[in-house]
């Protein structure tokens, strides 16, 4: 109790402190900023530590105005977990920094990059500790904001640009939603305290549609989720893996802390969020599995994880409303294990990506190849996540999915209602089609970006990451593998864990080792070496999956065969697939477009003509001396 | 600690079918075939032959490969002995504590995932596209087998096969229908999972077409023979559950003694191995485009389980 105070007073301090330092010298002290990050997330891992062994609550009177709003303070449990993720990840960034800022010297402003972090940072750790609706909401504008600033670092290219207005007006709708969800609590319970909101009663179930879309939002569920594969791509890899590891994640924290912590008791949202989670966990798996962009790849992977964390929470908002208590139980478990899992390898697989891209100069599977041969390391870090974000055992990814697939399973006999019954069937029937998409994105990204050969000259010269990189690499990985094996789940999965790899090792050691081996070509039908370029591409290695999801992916072949006889003698073949997000063609784009008409329509009232004026404001008074009168 | 004779014999009897099984299924498989096709065929225990004409043969290793292509197999080998040993593949498979149904599921994947990655690794179109078309067909078939098995589970109220396949089960003893559809999912789900016909045919060597023998083209040697051992052993274990659950359908399986039962399962796998080569004579392969049709059936049986299953519950 003594002591998380002036911890949580010193790393407020170090960040302000840092972010003032850096307008000042961003551009020059990398080194310091880089120490100063690790310092500020050994301070978080204390303050979780802390905060989970003694529960606090105090506010803060600010010096200056604002009296009357008190800043209130909370760390319990649940915060804790999240402010833990956060400090481990940051401490995993500021190694990795080291070495990454170094290939993006001269594009990116450095200083904007590290103020933009710290208040990133500072931002993020009041959003979890805040109890009151005021302070999230000032420090959930800090977060957005400043994330913004950090999507944007590389502004002078278009992409980043255009990844950053979309990113922006994403935040300004959740802002919207969350604010108008506030105001009516507010309006409700006549308190700002999240400890007097209760959502037990139905007359709050409209604020709690409001948060549940603000939080979805910013989670990055579907149909909200088209900032993600913009954002990322355009963020350093650092960024992309706090924002995709803690800060989406920090939506659904305001989920757990309102709606589930607030005793919601509402069966038609609880449906909601279930079918958005399904949809956007099978939505999102299935887009990221035709990207050739690995961050792409990534975000659309986070859209999925995000989706399954939903699907565990509308399950548990579901079991609470109908008092299936076990259900409710295994299902909250899912969804907050799930949350640190993906937290741990998510980022892992981004600051993968991010080494990739530092080495080879690309992050697009098309120029990459072979890279297992040449950056070792990376390469069996990045096995390790795309392992555990299918869901593989012994890792961590799969004892949270097998929580999952136990909630619903419980939910298939436990509930009453037969809808509810079939639904949980239905859950499980999609969670395993989600894990089998998701083994074919992963070991498409992982086959086609580190093995086989080269298909770049970059990518033949990559070499791997300085050790720093590699050890940042390896702390989430190692965490991976110790939370699969020490799950908290009745399944003895260290044993198997041994005896797999025991069985693996023998297996090589016996029969493998001893064998002779010839070295020779791959078979290429005796035409002699053939071109890198004749190895699969991602593209073609999802082909068959786009196909039969064509209607979804909008996806198509454009086949062109010209030549005299072109059947047997083509001179010229070409072959492109085609795609169109369905959401942003059919949807989001057609509705812009309706916003920008009605736009110009009512621009033509703004004609500029004083006669025209003369005449708006004749007609006012005639509209205002009538209705006057009327009254 | 050391058990009762019957134990000791169990056990025995398991590790010998392990080892024998994989060969048994697919020397019947070709067998069968060659019957059929009047000609005499290579004897039954010719896929043993040629697992130590292998072992003894030297490796051609792809100098593109890196060190998860050798691995692999050895990778398969290991997953699929545990499997052997949680999987309820046979009545007198020794029990393991923790035998979980999504855990075998994601155990499956897992040797998948290794065997399309050394698809990748030698850099071969091959190979690669054979590695594609294996992660379509998985997708497809996931949701039927875990739904079919989810049903079981739901009736059992747990997880655990031990449990769902326990010698006496008061959920589901006398309830032929869910067991026999099933055993029909699981049954078509492994046709498709393990490559045979009407999805693929493993015989025809073309390298264009095929989809697991591909994956294993740059295979040789001792390599080569783990692999086709891993699949062996998968084939058993596959054919080994479908009979499991076909066998729980008859009305009098739940009489029937210890010794009966294991013959039974043992026969079962060689009835499965036997229908499915005369299917392989008769069938044609479906055109590739045709598959998510055929799976359709897969799925409709899962389905149909799962209906049952919800029904069930409500009965109780």
């Amino acid at each position: 109790v003594f002591t998380l105070l002036p911890l949580f007073d010193a790393f407020c301090l170090l960040s302000l402190v840092g972010a003032g330092l850096a307008i000042v010298m961003g551009s020059r002290a990398q080194g310091f900023f880089q120490a100063l990050t690790a310092f500020a997330g050994s301070l978080l891992v204390a303050i979780a530590i802390l905060g989970s062994v003694y529960p606090l609550f105090w506010h803060v009177v600010p010096p200056i105005g604002f009296a009357t709003f008190p800043i209130h303070l909370r760390t319990d449990s649940l915060s804790s977990m999240f402010v833990l993720l956060l400090g481990v990840i940051t401490l995993t960034i500021s190694l990795f920094s080291g070495g990454y800022l170094k290939h993006l010297e001269g594009r990116i402003n450095f200083s904007q990059y590290w103020v933009s972090l710290f208040l990133f940072l500072l931002s993020m750790t009041l959003v979890l500790v805040s109890a009151d609706a005021i302070t999230f909401m000032v420090f959930w504008e800090v977060m957005s904001l400043s994330s913004a600033a950090l999507v944007a670092c590389e502004h002078r290219q278009h992409r980043v640009q255009r990844a950053a207005v979309i990113y922006l007006v994403a935040t300004r709708i959740a802002t919207g939603f969350l604010a108008a969800g506030f105001l009516w609590m507010h309006s409700k319970t006549g308190s700002w305290l999240f400890a007097d909101w209760n959502f037990g009663i139905t007359s709050t179930w409209l604020p709690a549609l409001l948060l549940l879309l603000a939080f979805a939002i910013k989670a990055g569920i579907w149909p909200f989720h088209i900032w993600l594969p913009y954002a990322h791509p355009a963020a350093p890899a650092p960024v992309s893996a706090l924002m995709s590891g803690v800060m989406i994640k920090v939506a659904l924290y305001g989920l757990l802390r309102l709606l589930v912590g607030g005793g919601l008791q509402c069966p038609p949202l609880a449906y909601l969020a279930l079918f958005l989670g399904t949809v956007s966990s099978f939505w999102g798996v299935l887009f990221a599995l035709v990207q050739h962009d690995l961050k792409k790849l990534l975000a659309y992977s986070s859209v999925e994880n995000a989706g399954l964390i939903m699907m565990a929470i509308g399950l548990t908002l579901h079991a609470k409303a109908l008092g299936l208590g076990e259900v409710a139980a295994v299902a909250i478990a899912a969804s907050l294990f799930h949350i640190i899992n993906h937290g741990l390898f998510k980022s892992l697989l981004f600051l993968g990506a991010g080494a990739v891209d530092a080495q080879a100069h690309s992050r697009d599977l098309i120029h990459l190849g072979g890279l297992s041969k040449r950056m070792p390391w990376t390469t069996m870090c990045f096995l390790l996540g795309s392992a555990s974000i299918c869901a593989l055992p012994p890792l961590n990814g799969f004892a949270s999915k097998w929580q999952m697939y136990q909630a619903f399973l419980l939910a298939t006999f436990e509930s009453n209602s037969m809808v509810d019954r079939a639904i949980a069937f239905a859950a499980i029937g999609v969670l395993a089609m989600v894990g089998g998409l998701a083994i074919a994105g992963f070991t498409k990204a992982f086959g086609v970006a580190f093995l086989g050969r080269p298909r770049s000259r970059s990518a033949e010269h990559a070499s791997e990451v300085p050790i720093s990189m590699v050890a940042a690499q390896a702390i989430p990985a190692v965490a991976c593998i110790a939370l699969g094996m020490a799950a908290p789940i009745s399944l003895p999965v260290m044993n198997y864990a041994i005896a797999f790899v025991g069985l693996t090792l023998l297996i090589h050691a016996v029969v493998l080792a001893g064998s002779r081996v010839r070295h020779y070509s791959t078979w290429e039908c005796g035409y002699g070496q053939i071109p890198a370029r004749a190895q699969v591409s991602a593209e073609s290695f999802t082909q068959p999956i786009a196909r039969i999801f064509s209607p979804v992916l909008r996806y198509k072949l454009d086949v062109t065969i010209r030549g005299k006889d072109r059947r047997h003698f083509p001179e010229y073949v070409s072959i492109e697939p085609r795609m169109v997000s369905l959401l942003e063609s059919r949807v989001y784009r057609p509705a812009l477009y309706l916003i920008g008409a009605a736009g110009k329509a009512i621009a033509k009232l703004q004609a500029g003509s004083i006669h025209l004026y003369l005449l708006y404001v004749c007609i006012t008074l005639i509209v205002v001396l009538v209705v006057g009168t009327k009254l | 600690m050391i058990g009762s004779h019957q134990e000791i014999l169990c056990g025995m009897a398991f590790v010998a079918s392990v080892l024998v099984m994989p060969i048994l299924t697919i020397g019947v498989i070709r067998k069968t075939k060659a019957r059929l096709q009047n000609r005499i065929g290579a004897p039954i225990l010719q896929p043993l032959f040629d697992l130590m004409r292998l072992f003894t043969k030297t490796e051609t290793l792809s100098s593109t490969a890196s060190w998860m292509f050798r691995s692999a197999a050895a990778v398969n080998v290991a997953v699929m002995l545990i499997l052997s040993a949680t999987v309820p593949w046979l009545t007198y498979k020794p029990e393991v504590p923790g035998a979980d149904l999504f855990l075998v599921i994601y155990f499956f994947a897992l040797a998948r995932m290794f065997t399309v990655l050394a698809a990748l690794d030698t850099g071969s179109a091959f190979g690669a596209f054979a590695a594609s078309r294996e992660v379509t067909l998985a997708l497809l078939v996931e949701p039927a087998t875990v739904v079919s098995l989810s049903a079981l589970a739901a009736l059992s109220q747990s997880s655990d096969l031990n449990l769902i396949f326990a010698s006496s089960n008061r959920m589901l003893e006398h309830n032929p229908v869910v067991w026999l559809l099933v055993g029909t999912s699981l049954l078509l789900a492994s046709l498709i999972e393990l490559s045979r016909m009407p999805v693929d045919d493993p015989t025809t060597h073309l390298e264009l077409t095929m989809v697991h023998e591909a994956m294993l083209l740059e295979a040789s040697g001792r390599n080569l023979a783990l692999a086709e051992y891993a699949q062996g052993l998968r084939t058993s274990i596959l054919f080994g559950l479908a009979a499991q659950c076909w066998l729980r359908a008859l009305p009098g399986f739940w009489d029937m003694s210890q010794i009966v039962r294991a013959v039974c399962s043992v026969a079962g796998i060689v009835a499965i191995a036997i229908c499915v080569g005369v299917f392989e004579s008769v069938a044609v392969k479906l055109q590739w485009r045709k598959v998510p049709e055929f799976i359709a059936y897969a799925l409709t049986m899962s389905f149909l389980a799962a209906l049952i299953a919800l029904s069930g519950g409500l009965l109780r």
